[in-house]
């Protein structure tokens, strides 16, 4: 049977959250997710004979979440990857259940990832995401070896580094390019839940004295036989500080790279990966979402939009306005042989080699930025900047599939499930 | 009353075509100016990987004049423009099955007898391409072709023509009006005098001529990420795409397959022809078949991972031959277009011989009537022709 079921990309509050109110609303629904359980990043779950790390109330949200999704029978086929969706509106699914699929309607719950901008020494081994070190500590329960150092800007730090010291391997230090003690009249202002939260993370620094350096900027990192060296710059001061692994988190964004524009099916994109809110926002954004693609797909009246997404944006826009500083200026100031692209290693030299205002044809074909695995993923928001592009375009040229790089063999597979089906 | 030229040629269209042209009439001293819409290789040169090969051309006319351009592309590689476009590599052709084996041996005899700077090489077995599948029962090499990237060659063209070549983009060329002294360019927001123009633009001039019976032609290709290079020395061809290309006849039985290893290590696979112009369609299904058939034929593909899938859209014409000429009524305009697949490997050449009517010398001696074959004039028995 084709074209019956609603599918669902992404196993995570907001995906969920939608896939619960699709079958409510008398929608057959499929979740895939490609990761080995349901939970997302916030609320990944710990490797099977671990425990979980999750603060008692995000437990609860997420217990009573999966009670839901049981109670209404919903099959998530974990480890499988949305490939993309083609012109015809069918979709590749890669991994544990390789196959096609056509759904009538596709939910896009692909989350955030994270934004991290090139400093030199970024592709360093030992540099990492901190949500990668995050994903780490919520799947192990215990930290990684060797002393850690948070770098970047934004919320997520704290959260780390207090999760670190839960943990018993509090960072040496955290370094944050923003000023968010200095914007007290902001905080006030932010919904009541998110002071509760910073206020838990400091008080966990302050007793395991970890160093956090605000308006501080990472301008080099190096290697050498003992470990990694951060150098640190704040206003005129400059200090070094020797680490084994560095966090670096810029913030976050949608996770968008090689999702659809246009495809003959309706197509709604929930939670982070439309607009990054956070955790607050999907699930309320995915449930919502979810009652308004069934009353579009049954032809009945749609459900207002959400008010809890209004709540959240303006959440957003404060936390914007306390952790602003000047980390994305300094990107034009970066030595020319800083790496921009990772996947085929070009540098900012690479980049201006193409003259002023290269077309987005130029920054690919004769610059190669986003012709790599990544596709630009990562580095065409800042490419794109560099390039005097205003707004935020983060990509280079049209999106296209797959969303990630998918092995021939996979393909294959996928293809091989065709064979026996009837026509 | 006509204005005096501001410029001696322009082009309208930054492909590899317009490029060369640019290149060429800088090269003679005339003041030029190139047009696109877009920017540099923004349409077929710069969704397409070149060969540029006298083999996949019909014997004949297309395959003498892909012969001399591969020579003169090869002297514009000598420290010229095209020193880091361009690079020798052989290619190889594969049949499966006793009939496309015989086919293809029909062919390697035929493309012998081309001579020039191509040899072919047919042991009569598969043994000349180790590590091709089991079921390849047939591998024809051929020796002197050459590779050439179509963004590559644009920016070779336009970087050593530097600042004798004004670029003018965005802009869309609307309309002309041809005199007797020169013609008046359209531009929308602004207007262009200049003593000859050369329309290199595909598709585009489809909508300045609508009688030119200009066909898009898609392709879906899949591009890999990289690995080891050399291992496939050469790009990979199914018998059955060339006969399917210089064979009029039913389409293949097996979806036509091109493998192309690319300098950065990865590979492009490719190619349908399909009868359509709009790029976003792609569907799963001709992908994974196309993908089935190349893995069968080249096995190492299955260690590789697919990055990028897309359709690129190149400009063909009903009759197979390319349209290169000035027009019936207006000997100052110039048409280049509807080259297919073969706008890379031609440019060298079509670059010179437009550029030589452009300033009025004819084009090469020996040329003329293979190059009379692709004249616009073959259209016109009942369009006028003018400014549209």
């Amino acid at each position: 049977m084709t074209g019956q079921v609603v599918l669902v990309v992404g196993a995570g509050l907001a995906g969920l959250g939608a896939a619960v109110e699709l079958v409510r609303a008398g929608q057959r629904v499929t979740v895939v997710d490609q990761t080995q359980a349901a939970g997302g990043a916030i609320h990944r779950q710990p490797l099977p004979g671990r425990p979980s790390i999750a603060r008692t109330a995000e437990h609860r949200r997420w217990q009573s979440l999966m009670a839901e999704v049981r109670a209404a029978g919903i099959e998530i086929r974990t480890e499988t990857r949305f490939g993309g969706i083609d012109s015809t509106g069918e979709v590749l699914l890669t991994g544990a259940a390789p196959g096609f699929l056509r759904p009538k309607a596709l939910v896009l719950a692909t989350g955030a990832r994270e934004a991290v901008q090139p400093r030199p020494g970024w592709t360093l081994p030992g540099v990492m995401t901190v949500g990668a070190i995050q994903t780490y500590l919520k799947t192990q329960a215990a930290p990684p070896l060797g002393r850690i150092a948070l770098a970047g800007s934004g919320p997520l730090l704290l959260a780390a580094a207090a999760q670190l010291c839960a943990l018993g391997r509090p960072p040496v230090a955290v370094i944050e390019a923003g000023r968010p003690f200095a914007h007290p009249l902001a905080a006030l202002r932010l919904p009541p839940g998110y002071l509760a939260e910073a206020a838990a993370y400091m008080r966990r620094l302050v007793v395991a004295r970890v160093l956090i350096l605000t308006a501080s900027h990472v301008t080099r990192i190096s290697e050498d036989a003992a470990g990694l060296t951060v150098e640190i710059e704040r206003g005129a001061r400059r200090r070094r500080l020797a680490c084994d692994l560095v966090g670096l988190h810029d913030g976050i964004r949608p996770n968008d790279a090689g999702l659809p524009d246009i495809a003959p099916i309706p197509v709604v994109r929930l939670g982070d990966c439309r607009e990054a809110l956070g955790a607050r926002a999907a699930l309320a954004d995915g449930r919502n979402g979810g009652r308004r693609l069934a009353a579009q797909l049954s032809g009945t009246l749609a459900p207002a939009l959400s008010q809890e997404l209004q709540r959240q944006r303006r959440a957003q826009g404060l936390l914007a306005r306390i952790y602003a500083n000047d980390g994305a200026d300094r990107l034009a100031t970066l030595p020319g042989d800083t790496v921009l692209c990772r996947c085929e290693m070009r540098t900012l030299d690479d980049l201006r080699a193409l003259g002023p205002a290269p077309t987005d044809r130029m920054l690919r074909l004769d610059g190669r930025f986003s012709m790599g695995p990544c596709q630009g993923r990562f580095c065409a928001e800042w490419v794109q900047r560099l390039a005097g592009r205003s707004g935020p375009a983060r990509r280079i040229g049209a999106a296209r599939y797959p969303a990630a790089p998918i092995t021939v063999a996979d393909l294959l597979a996928a293809q091989k499930s065709r064979e026996g089906e009837s026509p | 009353m006509t204005p005096s030229p501001d410029i001696d040629v322009a082009i309208a269209g930054a492909g590899v075509i317009g490029a060369s042209t640019a290149w060429h009439l800088a090269q003679a001293g005339l003041r030029v100016a190139i047009i696109d819409a877009e920017g540099p290789a923004a349409a077929a040169s710069g969704a397409s990987d070149g060969a540029v090969s006298v083999a996949s051309k019909k014997p004949g006319v297309m395959a003498r004049l892909a012969s001399a351009s591969l020579a003169h592309t090869a002297t514009l590689a000598k420290g010229g423009p095209l020193s880091r476009a361009f690079r020798r590599r052989p290619s190889f052709l594969f049949g499966q099955g006793p009939e496309e084996a015989a086919a293809l041996d029909a062919l390697a005899a035929k493309l012998a007898q081309i001579g020039g700077p191509v040899s072919v090489e047919n042991d009569g077995g598969a043994a000349l391409l180790p590590g091709c599948g089991m079921g390849v029962d047939r591998i024809v090499r051929l020796m002197g072709e050459g590779h050439m990237p179509g963004h590559k060659a644009v920016h070779g063209y336009l970087a050593s023509a530097g600042d004798r070549v004004q670029r003018i983009w965005p802009a869309r060329l609307k309309g002309h009006e041809a005199d007797a002294t020169g013609v008046t360019l359209d531009l929308g927001m602004s207007q262009l005098r200049a003593g000859f123009l050369i329309v290199a633009a595909g598709l585009g001039a489809g909508e300045l001529w609508p009688q030119l019976p200009l066909i898009p032609r898609a392709g879906q290709l899949i591009v890999t990420d990289s690995g080891p290079a050399g291992v496939l020395p050469g790009a990979l061809t199914a018998a059955a795409y060339l006969l399917a290309k210089t064979r009029d006849g039913a389409p293949p039985p097996r979806p036509p397959v091109v493998i192309d290893p690319l300098s950065t290590g990865q590979y492009l696979v490719g190619s349908t022809r399909e009868a359509h112009g709009d790029p976003r369609l792609n569907d799963f299904a001709t992908i994974a078949a196309l993908m089935e058939r190349a893995a069968a034929v080249w096995p190492p593909l299955l260690g590789r991972r697919i990055i990028r899938i897309f359709t690129g859209v190149r400009a063909a014409v009903a009759d197979g031959l390319p349209v290169f000429g000035t027009l019936p009524d207006s000997p100052r305009v110039l048409l280049a277009t509807g080259f297919e697949g073969d706008g890379i490997c031609l440019s060298a050449l079509i670059g010179r011989e437009a550029a030589r009517i452009a300033c009025g010398d004819g084009v090469t001696a020996g040329l003329e009537a293979d190059l009379a074959a692709l004249s616009p004039t073959r259209f016109t028995k009942h369009a006028r022709w003018g400014a549209a």
